[in-house]
């Protein structure tokens, strides 16, 4: 009776981790094949636009970036210079220096002969003080920048300054030691000019690595690949998400995040619900919730909107301390925005967003490291016991790892198909390569670097939050 | 042969769910396999394609340069002229080649206008690519179709509105986007007419495009807009206000007051716009006598307005409101007040000053 | 004065840059073509031009800060003319404080470019 029992309970266990797997697998073979729908037919509407017009009308929209920086001197003046070299005309850069103990603000003064200046500031959103003050350039040539001194608060506090400064409609922020594209605020302002049916509040797009890029002056000059397997599988995994995971949550309007590293926002509504959140390391993915709580709450139809072009340049970690310290603090952004709006979680009351996304990213990001983990507990017992049957457990593990690479081969041919931005000869090769060894060598620490968040989570959270970390790629 | 047994019959052994799983990885793995190899042909014809497609345009530009300075004032083309279009002849057949000369040519047309912008538009009928697009407006899949028209509107080819038009109805709306588009390209105010009949809304987007085009064409003769002030259609009476603004319509000024009074609070606030940007004094009174009923934003516009167009009368008004609970307000009116040099200024609001300037929170 | 007088055009298109090359040296002026505003402040810097031409929105260093250079930093004169599109109003008010000498907005005809440019170089 004993034994019996006990192989009950391994039963339910393992069609638990089954069940767990195939619905896994199910969920995003189906994003797969929404995300080809949606880039077709993105590409087919946008194969003649002219965003010529947009650039030069006098009723196209005003827009701020804001840049948040802290400890940025070695690259600021560059970095600012890319953001300035922007092809939209009605825009202005607010760069938001948060704290700094470095010389990043004098630089900037000289680089950019700027001068501090008096300006009202409407605050809206509740911030630490100014430190310097505001300033801007005596030269009409940087007439669109604006350098705001504060004191430290981290990177949440330091967007809301930018908020409150910001007389513009919609406001991007960015991180920035990122590489804008020239043609990004044209790309991504024409969803919110497009939709007429629904209230566009947020728009998002691609970020690719910049690692081993050639970048002169602001500019990207040529896309290199680079030689580290963490570097390369990570440009891997911006692929498969960026290309497959988010383009088909954009067509189920179910989106739960934008890249912190760049994204474009209603400013009013980004406002009205309050600002980013200063009291979590996930304010990216924490503020897009929250606005789409409200919107559901006042009962107006709203969209997130994302685009599959490139927009910006980014340096990925190049070490794997950086690499764990970063996803784990991605891990704790999104427990702790799941935790903050776990009223939506599974309520019918805000229909997809309650049902579809919050489950799914409940599910599927929040819990599927715990599941792993779990799983690999219950294997390593068995082994223990010496109850595996080694060819059944095979065929499992090499099911996981084809669907893996399978899924890494596809997103590939996607951005072949689409962009082509890997152009250089052997960067197939390599391409092909990391697809087969990036389950083995990357996925570890990404698991690693979750269970750590969530154990930093439970059991130390309050010894972070006195030193504010900005959330950035720290690569410099 | 016995091996082979051998893993069949251990194979068989299996519970059926090892089974699938085993059969289900097999099978994902020859796809992998299968993926791999379309995606080194996939690699390998792009790499061809782009050197393909750079070296065609190179060739391209240089020879619709020397096309261009070849000409001369006797003959509608010069015999060198005619040796280039025989040349470009040749390769209009290819599609690919085709895309890649009609991209070169639009890439100078856009930027130029006077004899070389005609002279483009000659040689493109001259090479006969006319017939490509033409033969195109009654496809079956709409992108095509919306390319065709949007290749016509570029080169400005007059003479086939009829055809054109036959697509009015057409389902996709970026198709009858590209018709409104080709129309107003040709026809400019003319071509608005199709706003008198538009049901759908017309996005930010496309008026922005209509707009522009409306701008850079010769024809400045704006045509009657009130019509569209009074349209039922939100987004025409919102496309008639920038009209109104960007041709500095002053005559529709009693229609914009109007509009003040529309249900759509957007309409209402763009209305204040261009009634501030037309500087249309006597709108003050009627906006000041309803200030507090109507919503943040239309107050917002209004105390903008009084920022451009500040008379004497104005001060009790602004006075009254410099408390207001709005921070926004507030600051555009210390701003108002403080550019004006009002001599009471600061006999009223050296506190509310300091209050509202970052000078404070340096403190 | 024998030697022809030379003219920094920078200008991305690279049609645009070839077609206008090709009219200009024609009416006898040397053409130095850049195509974008970094390497048109290093043709400036090297060759000192008598003229120049100058796209507003060009990738990196955009046109107004290449006649921000030539004013502030070079402390030059040399007349510039800036292209700008349609509707930039705006940028083409901030080129002339900048001190841009004359502007032409795209698309423009090439035929009235080439008088302006005679018109300065008389």
């Amino acid at each position: 009776m004993n034994a019996n029992t006990w192989q009950i309970i391994l039963t339910i266990i393992q069609y638990f981790f089954l069940i767990f797997s195939i619905s896994a697998i199910t969920s995003y073979i189906l994003l797969g094949i929404i995300s080809a729908i949606e880039t077709r037919s993105y590409m087919k509407k946008n194969s003649f636009v002219n965003y010529k017009e947009i650039l030069s009308s006098p009723f196209s929209p005003s827009i701020s970036i804001i840049a948040p920086a802290y400890n940025e001197s070695l690259n600021i003046v560059e970095n600012v210079r890319s953001l300035l070299s922007s092809h939209y005309v009605n825009y202005d850069v607010i760069i938001v220096n948060d704290g700094s103990k470095d010389d990043s603000l004098e630089k900037l003064i000289k680089a950019y002969d700027l001068i501090q200046i008096d300006i009202p500031i409407n605050e809206q959103i509740k911030t630490k003080p100014l430190r310097g003050g505001v300033y801007k350039s005596t030269n009409p040539a940087f007439d669109k920048l604006i350098v705001v001194d504060k004191e430290n608060g981290g990177k949440a506090d330091a967007l809301n300054m930018g908020l409150n400064i910001s007389k513009n409609k919609y406001v991007a922020s960015i991180d920035v030691d990122c590489l804008l594209l020239e043609d990004a605020l044209q790309k991504l302002i024409k969803p919110f000019l497009e939709i007429t049916d629904q209230k566009v509040i947020a728009a998002g797009g691609v970020i690719r690595i910049a690692n081993s890029c050639t970048i002169k002056d602001g500019k990207l000059l040529e896309i290199n690949f680079p030689n580290k397997w963490l570097e390369q599988g990570q440009i891997l995994e911006y692929l498969r998400a960026f290309l497959l995971g988010r383009m088909a949550w954009s067509r189920l309007n179910g989106l739960l995040v934008i890249s912190g590293a760049f994204g474009l926002f209603d400013k009013k509504i980004a406002i009205e619900v309050g600002g980013y959140d200063t009291n979590t390391v996930g304010e990216d993915m924490e503020i897009i919730v929250r606005m789409r709580r409200h919107m559901q709450e006042i009962n107006q139809k709203y969209k997130v909107a994302y685009i599959p072009d490139p927009l910006c340049w980014t340096e990925a970690p190049d070490n794997y301390k950086t690499f764990i310290s970063q996803r784990n603090r991605w891990t704790r952004g999104t427990i702790e925005t799941l935790k903050k709006h776990k009223k939506i979680g599974f309520n019918k009351k805000y229909f997809s967003l309650g049902l579809l996304s919050y489950p799914y990213w409940f599910i599927f990001e929040r819990m599927a490291p715990i599941v792993e983990v779990a799983g690999l507990i219950y294997f390593g017992i068995l082994i223990f016991f010496d109850y595996v049957r080694w060819d059944y457990s095979l065929s499992f593990i090499l099911l996981a790892y084809s669907f893996s690479v399978l899924f890494s081969i596809v997103a590939i041919i996607s951005e072949e198909l689409t962009y082509n931005q890997y152009k250089k000869k052997k960067i197939g090769i390599k391409l092909i390569i990391i697809s087969f060894l990036e389950p083995i060598v990357n996925h570890p620490f990404i698991l690693y670097a979750a269970i750590k968040g969530n154990i930093e989570y439970y059991f130390y959270k309050k010894i972070e939050w006195g030193t504010m970390t900005r959330k950035g790629m720290g690569n410099t | 042969m016995n091996e082979y047994n051998f893993i069949l019959q251990y194979f068989n052994q299996f519970p059926l769910i090892i089974k699938v799983v085993w059969i289900t990885s097999v099978i994902l793995m020859t796809n992998v396999f299968i993926l791999i190899i379309y995606l080194r042909y996939l690699r390998n014809k792009l790499r061809v394609k782009s050197s393909l497609e750079s070296k065609c345009q190179m060739y391209f530009e240089s020879s619709l340069i020397t096309y261009l300075y070849s000409g001369n004032e006797e003959e509608d083309f010069s015999i060198e002229q005619k040796k280039i279009i025989k040349e470009l002849k040749g390769v209009t057949s290819e599609a690919f080649k085709r895309k890649v000369l009609i991209a070169t040519l639009l890439k100078l047309r856009n930027e130029i206008t006077g004899e070389i912008a005609d002279s483009i538009d000659k040689l493109y009928i001259e090479l006969g690519l006319l017939q490509y697009p033409l033969s195109k407006l009654r496809h079956k899949k709409w992108d095509v179709i919306a390319n065709a028209i949007r290749e016509l509107t570029l080169f400005q080819v007059k003479g086939i509105q009829s055809v054109v038009m036959k697509n009015i109805n057409h389902p996709k709306k970026e198709v009858r986007k590209e018709m409104q588009l080709y129309l107003v390209q040709l026809f400019t105010f003319k071509g608005l007419e199709f706003l008198n009949l538009l049901q759908t809304p017309l996005s930010e987007w496309d008026q922005i495009q209509l707009l522009e085009i409306l701008q850079k064409s010769d024809d400045q003769d704006i045509t009657d807009i009130k019509p569209w002030l009074k349209s039922t259609n939100e987004s025409v009476v919102s496309f008639a206000l920038k009209l109104a603004r960007l041709y500095n319509q002053y005559e529709v000024k009693d229609e914009i007051i109007a509009l003040l009074n529309h249900k759509n609070e957007l309409i209402r606030v763009n209305a204040i716009e261009s009634l501030n940007h037309l500087n249309v004094l006597e709108a003050k009174v009627v906006l000041k006598s309803n200030f507090i009923e109507t919503s943040l934003d239309e107050q917002i516009a209004f105390v903008k307005m009084l920022e451009n167009t500040y008379e004497s009368s104005d001060k009790f008004f602004l006075l009254d409101y410099r408390n207001h609970e709005n921070q926004e307000i507030k600051l555009i009116i210390m701003e108002i007040m403080k550019n004006l040099n009002f001599e009471e200024y600061y006999l009223y609001d050296t506190e509310l000053f300091e209050d509202i300037t970052n000078k404070k929170t340096t403190a | 004065m024998n030697e022809a007088k030379k003219i920094v055009l920078a200008e991305d298109n690279s049609v645009l840059s070839l077609l206008l090359k090709f009219r200009l040296e024609k009416e006898g002026y040397k053409l130095l073509i850049a195509k974008d505003g970094k390497e048109a402040l290093e043709l400036i810097e090297q060759f000192d031009p008598e003229l120049i031409l100058t796209d507003i929105m060009m990738p990196f260093v955009s046109g107004l800060e290449v006649i921000s250079h030539v004013r502030n930093k070079l402390i030059s004169q040399t007349p510039i003319i800036v292209f700008s599109s349609a509707g930039q109003e705006e940028i083409v008010l901030k080129a002339f404080d900048l001190g841009a000498t004359d502007f032409m907005s795209k698309p423009f005809s090439p035929h009235e470019l080439v008088i302006r440019v005679k018109r300065l170089l008389q």
